[in-house]
């Protein structure tokens, strides 16, 4: 039946565009003056599903949020009592689009707690993973759910009829992206070679060098979408973000580094709980993040990998970042679109160059030997960073698991951006505001699916 | 151990119909379209079994003259119901997605593709009515009948012998 993700608005749903079941109420009072309410019960082409209440009254924002009902998922209770070897498997089930950013995180916050030391070459093959998975991930989202917005068509559907060959450069980077991460994940999706201490599996030399032609071709691929994603109509829209991200002196950070900030933050992946916090709001199942001494939202996502790790790109995604115009600083929340196809871009030559490398190791995995600890990690999903804690007992056994996802984490900024947004567009009439607030929150390729993770529940019993 | 490097089952064929098997093995009725085509396969026909990824699922039909989609679906009709569709002349009805808002179906997965101009020159769909998608679920009875009667069906129309 249906497999993974959207693109196409089905029928049934509510709330689509031009014909906005989502419900719009105009009241007059006793003054003559206007309220208006605009709820939108469903957001289409995100993952997983939103809501969104606007108020505006008397030409002015009373009250906006951003909530997100699915409802909670309790992996982090699922996880409780499993061997810490099973976390990789089950935490790659929360998401069927990044699958890969929860085994990472996994594995490596359960090397963390086990002390457990991976070689250059399991490490360099988990970047190769990784690769993969941003690279389906980002273009999917840019070509099949973000890039309509922007053209004014219903979906990529709609678009694909007048851009065809745009959209057939899409299909065939996700495909590649696919491609990468069956050939050492040993599928795309829910992939099953991932293990603490490294793979259960090697790929053959003659299998990664046949990827070759193709990544030499996504690369070219990656550049033309960058460039054509360059020309689309980019909002006016500007903001100051405290971008937060992984940050890695010697590469552009996926798995390891230090959690960082461009206004100085520097920590450790342990230091996560010490400075940020999650809190839950009444209007939605995803906690939100925040920064726990301030109390004030970050952005974390391809704007702040780029902000943060500028310098460790390559010298032609450098150039090509110059060339469409993108400073280090990327400020128009927009234009994150651009950046994903940028950070393609970067991917598809990495993997190229891991596939002309590559050599067969003499084992794909090191050995793990269970004991009590505690282990942290935050490696870089395709829309930001997700934390995995883990507490395990003598033999090995999870005692308590915390992951903090990236949509929670940029959850409370959606909603920031979206009160200073909604001022700016607030003459626009309420179809072509409801489309102006749902491409902003886009720009985040939030994964709602994801973010309802956790839940206290209290039950009063008398 | 598990060896996470199987072999590919894709295959592709320029002439005679090539049956694409969609669904989830794990998934109940879901699993209907994969052992049809297992089913087909053993028979000699062209068949290949598909977790119906878009883009991998259009490319898969890149080549194949004649190709025969065969799924479970979940419209609301009686279970073990048998649904064809002439993909070249008709459009799947919406009721044959997956009522989320964040999955696609093969409803779309066609629409992209005709808009693309990547349809096959032959495409036709059989649709299963499915009852249960529990995972670990075998399939149930009306699904398990409908499953003999369109392989019966599908062999005597194109199966060698």
């Amino acid at each position: 039946m249906a497999w993974g993700f959207m693109f196409f608005k089905p029928s049934h749903s509510v709330g689509e565009r031009g014909n906005p079941s989502g419900l719009r109420v105009t009241m007059e009072n006793a003054h003559n003056e206007k309220t208006t309410t605009i709820k939108v019960n469903y957001l289409a082409r995100v993952e997983g599903e939103g809501n969104m209440y606007i108020d505006i009254e008397k030409g002015q924002l009373k009250s906006l949020n951003f909530g997100i009902h699915e409802p909670p998922r309790f992996f982090e209770a699922f996880l409780r009592g499993r061997k810490f070897s099973e976390a990789p498997d089950i935490t790659s089930r929360i998401c069927g689009i990044c699958p890969i950013a929860y085994q990472m995180s996994s594995v490596h916050a359960m090397e963390n707690a086990l002390e457990v030391k991976i070689t250059p070459w399991i490490r360099k093959m988990r970047r190769f993973l990784y690769c993969g998975e941003h690279i389906q991930s980002h273009i999917l989202h840019a070509y099949l759910l973000h890039a309509p917005d922007f053209l004014g068509y219903e979906s990529s559907i709609h678009m694909a009829k007048d851009h065809p060959q745009e959209v057939e450069h899409g299909l065939q980077l996700k495909k590649i992206g696919n491609e990468i991460m069956e050939m050492i994940g040993g599928r795309a999706v829910h992939p099953i070679n991932v293990k603490v201490g490294g793979f259960y599996s090697a790929p053959s030399k003659k299998a990664m060098r046949d990827m070759v032609p193709m990544l030499d071709r996504a690369c070219d691929m990656a550049r033309a979408a960058t460039k054509w994603v360059a020309t689309l109509p980019f909002p006016e829209f500007e903001r100051q973000y405290t971008y937060v991200s992984l940050h890695h002196p010697d590469e552009y950070a996926f798995n390891e580094g230090q959690i960082v900030s461009n206004k100085g933050l520097d920590i450790t992946p342990a230091q996560f709980n010490a400075t940020f916090e999650e809190i839950h709001v009444e209007h939605s199942n995803a906690l939100h993040c925040r920064f726990r001494e301030t109390g004030a939202c970050y952005y974390n996502g391809p704007l702040a990998r780029f902000a943060n790790n500028f310098d460790q790109l390559s010298q032609g995604t450098r150039d090509l970042a110059r060339e469409v115009g993108l400073d280090r600083i990327v400020s128009n929340p927009f234009k994150s679109i651009l950046v994903r196809c940028l950070e393609s871009f970067e991917y598809c030559k990495e993997a190229l160059q891991i596939a002309r490398d590559y050599e067969e190791p003499d084992s794909p995995s090191v050995p793990v030997h269970p004991q009590a600890g505690e282990g942290h990690a935050w490696t870089e999903a395709p829309r930001g960073g997700l934390y995995h804690h883990y507490v395990l007992d003598d033999e090995g056994n999870i005692i308590k698991a915390q992951l903090t996802i990236p949509t929670s984490q940029n959850q409370a900024m959606i909603e920031d951006d979206l009160r200073a947004l909604v001022p700016q567009y607030i003459d626009l009439p309420d179809d072509q505001l409801q489309w102006k607030c749902e491409q902003a929150i886009r720009n985040y390729d939030p994964c709602i699916s994801c973010a309802t993770h956790f839940l206290n529940l209290h039950v009063k019993r008398s | 151990m598990r060896h996470p490097f199987f072999k590919s089952s894709r295959q592709k064929v320029v002439s005679g119909w090539f049956f694409i098997g969609i669904g989830s093995r794990f998934r109940g009725d879901d699993a209907v379209g994969c052992l049809l085509a297992d089913e087909l396969a053993a028979a000699g026909l062209a068949a290949i079994e598909h977790s119906g990824e878009p883009t991998s699922l259009i490319d898969d039909w890149q080549g194949p003259e004649r190709v025969m989609l065969l799924d479970a679906v979940f419209s609301g009709a009686a279970p073990g119901i048998i649904h064809h569709f002439d993909l070249r002349t008709e459009t799947l009805p919406a009721a044959f997605s997956k009522p989320t808002t964040h999955a696609i179906g093969i409803a779309e997965a066609v629409e992209f593709a005709r808009a693309l101009g990547k349809l096959p020159p032959k495409i036709e769909f059989y649709g299963i009515e499915g009852q249960s998608f529990d995972y670990g679920r075998s399939l149930s009875p009306p699904v398990q009948e409908a499953l003999e009667k369109l392989k019966g069906m599908l062999l005597k129309r194109y199966g060698s012998g």
